[in-house]
């Protein structure tokens, strides 16, 4: 397999409070990677440090044998890099189809976009009834997926999402789940899962890392991580 | 009474610009721009140079005016603004810089035109009637052009590719990076919009109006309190918030004696305040 996203030994810090401590990890094409980790263990800020929003103070991050560290947000994701972000955090004033219309910003392809809005609208049918609705007047379930939906648009070949299942019922968890796995496998898409739900996170990931207190303290395939004890204890805390 | 209400539409349709770009740059950037006032006078003061100096058509002087002050107003961010916020998130810098540039701008423009009070003399032949009032064509000109642009801001806004980027910066700055969008380029861009906005009022009323040097912070006040008035960052709050205070303006100035109005206008907007704190038009970001 051939190596998409590489993070050697990051660190970085918020006003001087390290976050990260020298993380590494790997993203291989056609991967879904899973990072697991209690609430401020340094998941979030992995993305944040990926996509530019936040400088790492040392380490490297190589995309397709590029270094990326560096670049603005928008420069890193006109390289085929999107990020659904934690909290949906979709435009809420703006109707469903502008939201939409953001995520292909850097897209010029007219006749392109609307091919995808309506593979969208195969994907999401409820979208397609939303279209012209504010997106703030939409559901959680619902807004979580105008904001995958708005990933979707930049046409990604690298998706990060950032605790998708976040406040959302069960059902729909299980619905996004499915959307995953299906962009993973008919697609070939490669993600990057950040979750508080680790059982989910694992069940439909290849291969998983654990963080605490912005160390990587363990990693692995994600069908041996979810038999692991050590993983049981930390992260699935048995119940569920 | 007529001529008052009509000198108030006139006054409301120059002001709404002015509001307009005031609320702009600061859903943008987060930064109630203090200078927007002396964008205001430059812009007078820059149509009286073209048109009256120079002897070039009232038209010219007019996109003069925008040109000019969408130059300034990108380079207030790009100079300023943007570094300024790159070293510090607090908003209190900003406010500071933008009172500073104020100050600058004022003296630049001491400089640059002098100390002396300085009026445009639009002749535009015809007077219409209007009920029991005479307006002169020249101000019908005024009130046209200003309702114009800002029916083509609106549309701007509402239905182009950068009048949605525009929206999305406004609302999440962060994610619309994600996008794709370089929100340094496109934060000057609004800035320009803004300030071209106020220095287009400023190129028009100074066919009513004349300008000094001094005037800009009573003018940056005046916005401030259309701002206010309607709701801060919301685009329909600022036109009518603007048209109401055209209209006290225009009324209090036929009605009461001279410096009373204004003590009127900030009594009452006190008062509005304390009843409805986020303005007419209700919560941010419309």
């Amino acid at each position: 397999m051939t190596r998409l996203l590489d993070l050697r030994s990051i660190s970085a810090a918020y006003d001087r409070v390290r976050a990260l401590q020298d993380v590494s990890l790997h993203v291989d094409k056609g991967e879904v990677i899973a990072l697991i980790g209690a609430n401020g263990a340094g998941k979030s800020t992995i993305l944040r440090a990926i996509t530019g929003l936040i400088r790492p103070v040392a380490g490297e991050i190589h995309l397709e044998s590029e270094r990326i560290d560096g670049l603005r947000p928008d420069q890193i994701v006109r390289r085929n890099v999107a990020m659904v972000p934690e909290g949906r955090r979709i435009y809420p004033l703006m109707t469903v189809k502008e939201n939409l219309l953001m995520g292909a910003y850097k897209r010029s392809d007219k006749a392109g976009i609307l091919q995808d809005l309506e593979r969208l609208f195969v994907r999401f049918p409820r979208l397609k009834e939303r279209l012209s609705q504010s997106a703030g007047s939409l559901s959680g379930g619902e807004q979580q997926m105008v904001a995958i939906g708005r990933a979707l648009m930049a046409r990604p070949t690298l998706l990060l999402l950032d605790e998708p299942s976040l406040g959302l019922a069960p059902q729909v968890v299980r619905e996004i789940a499915r959307t995953i796995r299906d962009l993973n496998r008919e697609e070939g898409m490669s993600i990057i899962l950040v979750e508080q739900n680790s059982r989910m996170a694992l069940k439909i990931s290849n291969r998983a890392y654990g963080l605490s207190t912005g160390k990587i303290v363990i990693s692995g395939i994600s069908r041996d991580l979810l038999s692991d004890d050590r993983i049981r204890e930390i992260y699935l805390g048995g119940a569920v | 009474m007529t001529q008052a209400l009509i000198n108030g539409l006139v006054l409301g349709a120059n002001y709404a610009l002015m509001a307009l770009g005031l609320t702009l740059i600061f859903a943008l950037m987060g930064v109630l721009n203090f200078a927007h006032g002396q964008l205001y006078v430059l812009g007078g003061f820059v149509t009286y140079y073209v048109f009256t100096v120079m002897g070039l058509p009232f038209v010219v002087a007019v996109l003069a005016s925008i040109v000019v002050l969408a130059i300034v107003g990108f380079l207030f961010d790009a100079l300023f603004f943007r570094r300024v916020q790159q070293r510090s998130a607090r908003e209190e810098s900003s406010m500071l810089l933008a009172a500073g540039l104020a100050l600058l701008l004022e003296s630049l423009i001491l400089l640059g035109f002098g100390e002396k009070q300085r009026g445009v003399a639009l002749s535009v032949s015809g007077v219409y009637q209007i009920f029991d009032a005479y307006v002169p064509a020249s101000r019908v000109v005024v009130f046209v052009v200003a309702m114009l642009a800002v029916v083509l801001f609106i549309l701007f806004m509402r239905h182009t590719k950068p009048g949605r980027v525009l929206r999305a910066i406004a609302q999440d700055r962060d994610v619309t990076a994600l996008q794709g969008v370089n929100i340094a380029l496109y934060s000057g861009v609004g800035f320009a919009i803004g300030s071209a906005l106020a220095g287009l009022a400023g190129s028009l009323l100074v066919t009513i109006f004349a300008v000094n040097s001094g005037m800009g912070t009573a003018i940056s006040i005046k916005a401030f309190i259309m701002v206010m008035l309607g709701g801060a960052g919301i685009v329909s709050g600022a036109i009518v918030g603007a048209f109401v205070l055209g209209m006290v303006e225009a009324l209090g100035y036929a009605f009461l004696p001279g410096s009373v109005t204004y003590l009127v206008i900030f009594v009452g907007l006190i008062l509005f305040l304390v009843i409805r704190p986020n303005g007419i038009m209700g919560k941010p970001w419309g």
